[in-house]
């Protein structure tokens, strides 16, 4: 290891304006759960380090039909979100106790697949996040803030501070398939919000994870249900487009062949679920 | 080299230690301290063989900072075996053949203790929940179960 500085800032202005004097050459780190592991295998080899504990960004506020989550809070903190109980379902889905006691919510946004499971979770929530520089703030969609494969729009100089979550209107299901029960890679995750207007769906958001570059969003099968009941014949129909529109891959998990199988089986339990919460 | 103090509560005694940039907690105890209950396993936190408990909660300290802990209560198994003798968890490991190998066995414990610190009569689910980070390559697992599920009687209620 040959870290020469690691800086702790005690605040957001602090750790942007660090950010802007050492540039790109510096490693952010949250948690540090990603980070450290490539650090420690000698993968990664940074000079510099910034951590972010110390930057106040561990918080979870309730303004009126939003939640405020600060980027630094841990997935452990996600547990008690009793208001968006599929929150609280894709949190206890990530690694295990220890694991949730240090990898933050922010951290997961980053996360190469087949980790961001709790990711999933919030692009099916539509959730919005905070993205400050120097320069200001501004605010970017979960879904437009990826643009590939461990690549963001998140500028140089830029930090996400926080994730801002509508109160889901709609109903929720959430689903994880990996190999073992708990603790493990995901085939593939499943996250998604209906809404509906009596039988007739009037707003989907379904989001797949481990079956992409990134976290995604499987609008083909939200196109199918947009105005449609929810039944098993349109749910059916959902899942194969999902199977059909997603780009898996394969790993020493599971096929890329064997991952799209699952997408189709996994979309389908899932809103199958949603009807069942009827 | 930016060498930087640190101060925090290791096992109940205020302490001062000088580290080099991002040296782990991991490393600081093992090679450092010589506290060698910390065990140094994947390093990547994956086999929770290093877990510490931080203000409480199981951290893996390969994948943490000492710097982070500045002003923070840490404990390893050093912290809770009493002398003479050993804490109630320790003994019932031992009892019920909880042990092979023993390398994961600190980090067991230490999650062990943390959990029954919160919870003090918990249900095999819980127990099987609490202990996912952590893994055992000999016993199998059931022994632990089995061990901490009798902790909690004999504790009853009563840790420490
Ligand atoms: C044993 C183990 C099991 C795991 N299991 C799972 C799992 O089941 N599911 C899952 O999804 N993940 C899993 N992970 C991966 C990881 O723990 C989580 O994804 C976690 O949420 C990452 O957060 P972190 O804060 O630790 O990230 P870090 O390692 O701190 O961050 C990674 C990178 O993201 C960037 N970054 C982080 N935060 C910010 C920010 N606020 N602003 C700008 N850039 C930022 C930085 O470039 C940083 O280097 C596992 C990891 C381990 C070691």
């Amino acid at each position: 290891m040959n870290t020469r500085e690691y800086f702790l800032p005690q605040s957001v202005n602090e750790a942007t304006q660090l950010l802007a004097k050492h540039g790109p050459f510096m490693l952010v780190m949250a948690g540090g759960t990603i980070a450290m592991p490539l650090i420690n295998e000698g993968i990664s080899f940074p000079q510099k380090v910034m951590g972010l504990r110390r930057a106040g960004l561990s918080y979870v506020t309730k303004p009126n039909g939003k939640i405020t989550i600060g980027a630094m809070s841990t997935l452990t903190q996600m547990l008690d979100l009793k208001e968006i109980p599929i929150l609280q379902e894709a949190a206890h889905q990530v690694g295990g106790w220890a694991i949730r006691n240090m990898g933050t919510v922010g951290g997961n946004l980053f996360a190469p697949p087949p980790a961001g499971d709790f990711a999933a979770a919030l692009m099916a929530l539509d959730a919005q996040l905070k993205l400050v520089s120097t320069a200001g703030a501004r605010i970017i969609s979960l879904t437009d803030f990826y643009t590939g494969f461990m690549t963001t729009a998140l500028s140089p100089g830029e930090l996400v501070t926080e994730i801002q979550v509508p109160v889901p209107t709609g109903k929720t299901a959430y689903l994880k398939y990996g190999r073992k029960h708990a603790n493990t890679p995901a085939v593939v995750t499943v996250a998604a919000q209906i809404e509906l207007d009596g039988e007739g769906v009037t707003n989907s958001r379904i989001a797949l994870n481990a079956v992409g570059p990134h976290p995604i969003r499987a609008s083909k099968a939200e196109e199918i249900l947009s105005g449609s009941p929810l039944n098993p014949t349109t749910i059916n129909m959902a899942a194969s487009a999902a199977a059909e529109e997603c780009e898996p891959f394969s790993d020493a998990i599971a096929t890329e062949w064997y991952r799209r199988k699952m997408v189709e089986v996994y979309v389908r339990r899932t809103l199958t679920k949603i009807t069942d919460r009827r | 080299m930016a060498s930087k103090i640190v101060t925090f509560t290791l096992n109940g005694r205020r302490i001062e230690v000088l580290v080099k940039p991002l040296t782990t907690v991991q490393t600081l105890l093992r090679d450092q301290l010589g506290l060698t209950s910390t065990k140094a396993g994947c390093k990547q936190g994956g086999c929770g063989s290093c877990t510490v408990l931080v203000n409480g909660d199981p951290m893996m300290s390969c994948l943490l900072p000492v710097e982070d802990v500045q002003g923070q209560e840490v404990t390893t198994l050093e912290g809770i075996t009493p002398t003479p003798g050993l804490h109630i968890i320790q003994e019932v490991f031992y009892e019920n053949f909880a042990i092979q190998c023993g390398y994961c066995t600190p980090g067991m414990i230490m999650v062990s203790k943390a959990l029954l610190d919160r919870n003090p009569h918990p249900g095999r689910e819980e127990i099987i929940d609490a202990l996912t980070g952590n893994y055992c390559r000999c016993t199998g697992y059931e022994p632990i179960i089995q061990a901490i599920e009798e902790a909690a009687r004999r504790m009853n209620g009563n840790g420490n």
